[in-house]
């Protein structure tokens, strides 16, 4: 019985202790501030804001055939 | 069928892409077990919820076998579905989510894969040993106790890798997805363990039992399966959509809020129970604040989805998790307001329950987990899937079958609630008044497993290599997503003429 209260006890204080001593890192760490790049940190370069990233198979094909733009032109080019 | 076209890798920075196919390559051995795993799981589950739904409406099916009994197909399925389809989903999403985002490889090459094998014998050990009649009987924790060792070693490397990820993170910002699986990491083998104490120590009885139960059951969707789940869909809208969150610090307030308040939930499971009326009040007063994190997270999602439902058309991600969004808002509140005691004495022990956990657990989650899979399995095969029509038979058949499970029997569940209630109705009217209703249920649970046996389909599909294969490092960059750069740099330029 001993046991059973001590792991109980010990590991709901040490998980409180977690959560206390995250909240101490992210403001610490300043992870509350600059919020507008924070949440633009899962973009890069390569797949920027502004870009989407998943289509149906054989959607985006169409879509460049349709639009008859230069990208879509283009996209036709690089396929040959 | 070559259905995207590459770009040229010089066009964009090669570096940045270069560390993205890295980390997509990464995870793929360990991500590719938990993933087709979790969708063997599912199809075992989904034939077992169907023998336990037509034992509903035909008593007599198949009951000369003492392990297809009701009693045992029912935990058989639950479990099945939670530590077999759930949990590996949600261990495969999380790992290559921290890969993602942190933009680091995933540790421990070898030994990942292996955790996916041993979480699997752990599973399988345990569905035997409930069909031939070992089960615990505490819902939830069916699983013999023996079955901790398994899933033990596994959660360890889990754990592991997510803190080694952490620290070798290149990006410095804690993205909010990044907030929500190291709680969840953290959270459920603690749970786990605690509440497998507290329901099997020998010295732990009776009603104390059934506190620690719920407390778990509870627990298990809110501190696991929902962070995961909310960290895919803070993660896959904004991505998918081009689009970041709507407001940033909403988002961090949720994810906190969640922290501090969904532990206290549970005991709303046991309103009418015979255990101190204070401990059930306590569950009441959680429930009700969650309202809190649950409307910041349904207003961002709602306000970044606004003007971007377009994309529902040509998106197989975002079709499947801004579904699972939106069910993630509604079995929140529903759920908020269920716990209220005058709600519980008409929906409590009836069908109304099964429909609510349904509403979380697959309107939401599993959902959720598909939208992730139709995301991530490309990336890591890179390869496309290979039938937009399949995908959308996948999708309609699982939102359909979801709509009338849920609809169907909280409807049922409310009215049998109310023919309870009356004592001048007899019990067996009250039985007979459900039955169209299970039927309905047989009907909506045929039609979700045709949607997993269309997913497994295109599953194996695609790891046969059937898709398109994708050669360059940009992948799925498409003529529109080209012309999109375009103007945007278009507009970078004329901004900065206007300032010159």
């Amino acid at each position: 019985m001993l046991v059973v209260y001590v792991v109980i006890w010990s590991s709901a204080v040490l998980l409180g202790l977690s959560a206390v001593w995250g909240l101490v890192w992210a403001i610490r760490t300043g992870q509350f501030h600059g919020l507008r790049e924070g949440a633009e940190s899962i973009f890069d370069d390569g797949e920027p804001v502004g870009t989407p990233t998943d289509f149906f198979p054989g959607a985006a094909r169409s879509a460049a055939s349709a639009s008859g733009t230069k990208a879509g032109a283009m996209e036709e080019k690089w396929r040959r | 069928m070559a259905s995207i076209a590459v770009t040229k890798p010089a066009a964009v920075d090669s570096q940045e892409l270069l560390t993205r196919v890295q980390t997509d390559r990464s995870c793929r051995q360990t991500v590719l077990i938990y993933y087709t795993s979790a969708v063997f799981w599912l199809l075992l589950g989904s034939v077992l919820a169907i023998l336990a739904s037509l034992k509903m409406h035909i008593p007599g099916f198949l009951a000369e076998w003492e392990w297809l009994t009701f009693g045992r197909v029912r935990p058989a399925h639950l479990t099945s579905m939670i530590y077999g389809w759930a949990v590996m989903a949600a261990i495969g999403t999380l790992l290559w989510l921290q890969a993602r985002m942190g933009r680091v490889r995933l540790p421990l090459p070898l030994l990942l894969p292996v955790s996916g094998i041993v979480w699997n014998v752990g599973v399988a050990y345990g569905m035997i040993a409930i069909l031939i009649g070992y089960s615990t009987s505490t819902e939830w924790l069916e699983f013999p106790v023996p079955v901790l060792g398994f899933f033990g070693f596994c959660l360890v490397l889990v754990i592991y890798a997510s803190l080694v990820m952490m620290m070798r993170r290149k990006v410095h910002h804690t993205y909010v997805s990044q907030w929500y699986i190291y709680g969840g990491v953290l959270w459920f083998p603690f749970l786990y363990v605690s509440a497998l104490i507290l329901t099997q120590a020998p010295h732990v009885n009776g009603t104390v039992r059934a506190i620690a139960n719920w407390w778990f059951a509870h627990n298990v969707l809110g501190l696991w399966l929902t962070p995961i789940g909310l960290a895919s869909a803070y993660y896959f809208i904004p991505k998918v959509t081009g689009r970041p969150v709507h407001s940033y610090h909403l988002s961090l307030l949720g994810f906190w809020t969640l922290a501090l308040f969904y532990n206290w939930a549970g005991t709303h499971h046991l309103v009418g129970g015979p255990i101190p009326a204070w401990v059930i009040t306590v569950g009441i007063v959680g429930s009700m604040m969650m309202f809190i994190p649950v409307t910041t997270v349904a207003i961002n999602h709602h306000m970044t989805m606004l003007g971007q439902f377009g994309h529902l058309k040509t998106s197989p991600t975002l079709r499947f998790v801004v579904f699972g969004a939106m069910s993630y808002t509604l079995v929140s509140f529903h759920g908020s307001l269920a716990a209220l005691r005058s709600f519980s004495e008409v929906a409590h022990f009836t069908h109304h329950t099964i429909a609510h956990s349904h509403l979380g657990v697959y309107c939401f989650f599993t959902m959720m987990m598909f939208g992730a899979m139709y995301y991530i399995f490309p990336r890591i095969l890179r390869r496309e899937w290979s039938s937009a029509p399949l995908i959308k038979v996948h999708f309609w058949t699982t939102a359909i079958g979801s709509i009338i499970y849920v609809v169907g029997l909280g409807w049922a569940g409310l009215v049998q609630g109310w023919m309870m209630n009356n004592p001048d109705i007899a019990f067996m009217d009250v039985v007979k008044y459900t039955i169209p209703w299970l039927e309905s249920r047989s009907v909506a649970g045929t039609l979700m497993s045709i949607g997993h046996v269309v997913f497994a389909i295109l599953v194996w599909r695609m790891l046969r290599g059937d898709g398109a294969e994708q050669q360059g490092p940009t992948l799925f960059t498409t003529a529109r997503s080209l012309r999109a750069q375009r103007e945007r740099k278009a507009r970078a330029r004329e901004r900065a003429k206007g300032v010159a």
